[in-house]
């Protein structure tokens, strides 16, 4: 009976062609997937291209495949620049986490059949396609051009996110099955539902501006005026306001996309290690107050711009309270993850080792955020190469980690199949040395550069600063290349992988796990899942088991091990 | 099995997608009964999300759109108090027109809804007619506003003031039009075989509706007040 719905391996009737179960299904699953595809295609076209701009700036002789050909100027340095920055930030952290993971598992952990707009989702995922797409071709058109599409992209991508965000908060609030109370919410829920409502607040921020700066480049208007605009304008016409008011709009969206893309990290990064330490979330009600506390602060970092459009000459200090404030919730869900392995039997495998990464990411780049945070000491210490270490270190490689994590996890759900978890484990040590050793150094370069006004230090430091950069550069190489590994593992264990046969491989206690792998077409079969219990019961007293699914009723706990009852089974 | 199985499947699919135009589409419940491995399929075809949806996403649909043009009118803020050389752009005066237009609009589209609540559908007609006529005189009357600033030579380029008229006004025009889509979809569509009802979706539409009148109200006076 279990297997007659698994669909994946059902023979494809004439019917079921590969558009209609692929391309205009609007399948939740479906969906999650298709933004993941899109994720890993960016993730690695954005890996290579960071790679040739490093390659580029250490040893500029070498002629490079893209730059070379296309003259080697510095615009075209600074197109593979946007591209990079572009297709990570957008497509892989934005989407991969929240857009691809939360289509997915959203809807199987509260117990919805499906998300609450089907046809918006799938409109969604196309304006996503269409915005890759568009952000993607700016590296091949002359750049006035590029520059046009490149906003028209990004505005295609905002309303594609508030699409989803609308979709994932209406999800969250309307379709939880009879018995998922709020309390009971997995936190990787709570996660995509806090995110979905900041990004609904910030997306249309970043659409207002690109409405606004469009308009400027196609009809002639003054939103963002030129300098030489205001150098026309009588001396001191034109206020300070209207030199900063772009940055002023995007730092209101780009300071809160940083929690926009860690929010689900840290949902998957405590259900994680919750699940691998066999122990449930440590505080988690004070863990959930955590994930509001990143989303309000995240808000409010920008929020204070808006009200201080003048000089005001105390506004940098509130930024800077604000800024190290948001300490605070990442302070408190530090001391629960610590507080969760504390004394636990943790299970060592791939994805607790990613989630485990993910904190230490989080941890060094996040102490070097603090220096960044006082206005004060940033102007006195800190240049490019300190900010490129410290965002890279805690924004791009820990929630890539995080995503790596939650790959391993939800693998065996998604696609019936195990990554192979000697090579992952291969990888993620490769990776987490790797990263280390490209970033650090990167902090250290930034401290080295404001040095130079002691005589004397000068020429040694410049040394030490070149040998740096090559180690850098050789660094980046090796670890580009371990992710080789990741996709040779990804693509062997997508068609050759161990079957998982099992429901519940990881003894997991969310619902997704309650139904088989993959999940049947309609999620849950004949009977609408109904949740008795919190989502993290683990290692209960008086319970022969180590955990207690959420769909297990309490008089059904005690009788015969919980692991057997399934769902699906008779 | 496997077969019988998978057509109910791409019923669900093409379903979902809204149209369905060119899908294969056999009679539901039709061919294959009997078979005790499609309960499923029936089952979650029979399955749809609660319409209380609706009416939350349209509640936090609406903060998102308040602040698209929150972020308008910060910029507006910003630039006119930073500025000292600030072209005023005279609003036309068909703008206060438009603007009792659309507040009546509001107060015969709550008639409308009284009378739907007491079952009065020919009334509910009449008055939500109305109310789609009022809409598009207003948009036509804010069509109006941008002629007669042309003809005065005052252009999207002209000026920042000028830039803001236009843009305002435009994107709240884009905004009011999608409202009218749905006071003609309430109206068109029949609400048969499906479990939103007409006075839900009349609801629905009223909060977008009113929103929209408030949200103009307040664009308004941001240009008035700041010119």
């Amino acid at each position: 009976m279990a297997t007659e719905d698994n669909n994946a391996d059902r023979p494809e009737s004439p019917q079921t062609n590969f558009l209609w179960r692929y391309v205009f299904s609007a399948d939740h699953k479906t969906m999650g997937l298709n933004y993941l595809w899109l994720a890993l295609f960016s993730v690695f076209l954005g890996m290579a291209v960071s790679l040739l701009m490093r390659i580029h700036q250490v040893w500029p002789a070498v002629q490079l495949p893209l730059l070379s050909s296309l003259g080697n100027s510095l615009e075209r340095f600074a197109a593979l620049t946007t591209l990079h920055g572009s297709l990570m930030v957008f497509l892989v952290l934005t989407a991969a986490p929240q857009a691809g993971f939360g289509n997915y598992f959203l809807p199987l952990q509260i117990g919805a059949r499906e998300m609450a707009f089907p046809t918006l989702n799938l409109l969604a995922f196309w304006a996503t396609a269409a915005s890759l797409l568009g952000l993607t071709a700016t590296f091949l058109v002359p750049s006035h051009a590029a520059i046009t599409l490149w906003i028209f992209s990004v505005a295609l991508f905002c309303a594609a996110s508030l699409g989803n965000a609308l979709n994932f908060s209406v999800t969250t609030i309307d379709l939880r099955a009879k018995g998922m109370t709020l309390p009971r919410l997995p936190l990787t829920v709570w996660a995509w539902f806090i995110n979905a409502i900041l990004g609904m607040l910030i997306f249309s921020i970043l659409l207002a501006a690109c409405v606004c700066l469009l308009s400027d480049r196609l009809l002639g208007t003054h939103f963002f005026p030129l300098l030489n605009f205001i150098a026309n304008q009588p001396a001191g016409a034109m206020g300070n306001g209207a030199l900063v008011l772009w940055q002023r709009l995007f730092w209101f969206f780009a300071q809160a996309e940083v929690y926009v893309a860690m929010l689900p990290c840290f949902g998957v990064v405590t259900h994680l290690v919750s699940t691998f330490s066999r122990k449930p979330v440590w505080k988690e009600r004070l863990v959930v107050l955590a994930l509001c506390g990143v989303g309000v602060f995240g808000f409010c970092v920008w929020g204070e711009h808006m009200f201080s459009s003048g000089m005001n000459p105390f506004s940098p200090l509130v930024f800077a309270l604000l800024a190290s404030s948001l300490g605070v919730p990442a302070t408190i869900l530090l001391v629960s993850w610590i507080g969760t392995i504390w004394g636990a039997r943790v299970q060592l495998n791939t994805a607790m080792l990613f989630a485990l990464g993910f904190i230490s990411l989080f941890l060094s780049g996040g102490l070097s955020g603090i220096f960044l945070a006082r206005h004060d000491l940033a102007a006195a210490v800190v240049s490019d190469d300190f900010v490129t270490g410290h965002f890279h270190l805690v924004m791009g490689v820990a929630a890539t980690f995080a995503i790596i994590g939650a790959l391993f996890f939800w693998f065996p759900k998604m696609f019936g199949r195990r990554l192979n978890e000697t090579l992952g484990k291969i990888h993620f040590w490769l990776t987490f040395l790797g990263v280390y050793c490209v970033f650090m150094p990167m902090h250290w370069l930034g401290l080295i550069a404001h040095s130079r006004v002691f005589p004397g230090i000068e020429i040694a430091s410049i040394a030490a600063g070149a040998a740096m950069r090559n180690f850098i550069t050789i660094a980046i190489l090796l670890t580009v290349s371990a992710q080789g590994l990741f996709l040779a593992n990804f693509l062997l264990s997508l068609f050759r992988g161990e079957k998982v046969l099992e429901y519940n491989p990881w003894r997991a206690t969310t619902l997704e796990w309650s139904v088989s792998s993959p999940p049947p077409v309609d999620d849950f079969g004949a009977i609408d899942p109904v949740v008795y219990r919190g989502a993290y019961e683990f290692s209960l007293p008086d319970v022969a088991e180590d955990f207690v699914p959420q769909h297990i009723a309490p008089e059904e706990v005690d009788k015969g091990s919980p692991v057997r009852r399934m769902r699906f089974g008779k | 099995m496997p077969g019988t199985t998978a057509t109910p499947e791409i019923e669900i699919i093409a379903e979902d997608i809204g149209g369905g135009g060119g899908g294969p589409l056999p009679p539901p419940g039709g061919g294959d009964d009997g078979d005790g491995g499609d309960d499923d399929s029936h089952r979650r075809r029979n399955w749809s999300a609660t319409p209380k949806r609706y009416s939350t996403a349209i509640a936090i649909g609406l903060v998102s759109i308040l602040m698209f043009f929150m972020a308008l009118a910060s910029a507006f803020i910003v630039l006119r108090s930073g500025s000292s050389v600030w072209v005023t752009v005279h609003l036309p005066a068909v703008v206060w027109l438009n603007t009792a237009i659309l507040l009546g609009s509001s107060f015969t589209l709550e008639a409308a809804r009284r009378r739907l609540a007491i079952a009065d559908v020919r009334g509910f007609r009449k008055f939500w007619m109305v109310t789609t006529v009022l809409g598009f005189l207003f948009v036509a009357g804010q069509l109006v506003a941008w002629r007669q600033l042309v003809a005065q030579g005052v252009y999207i380029a002209s000026n920042q003031a000028s830039s803001f008229f236009y843009i305002f006004t435009g994107a709240h025009a884009v905004h009011l039009l999608g409202g009218v889509c749905a006071l003609v979809y309430v109206m068109g569509r029949k609400f048969r075989e499906t479990n939103i009802t007409r006075t839900m979706a009349a609801e629905v539409a009223s909060y977008y509706w009113h929103f929209m009148d408030g949200l103009w109200i307040f664009l308004l006076a941001v240009l008035y007040l700041g010119k």
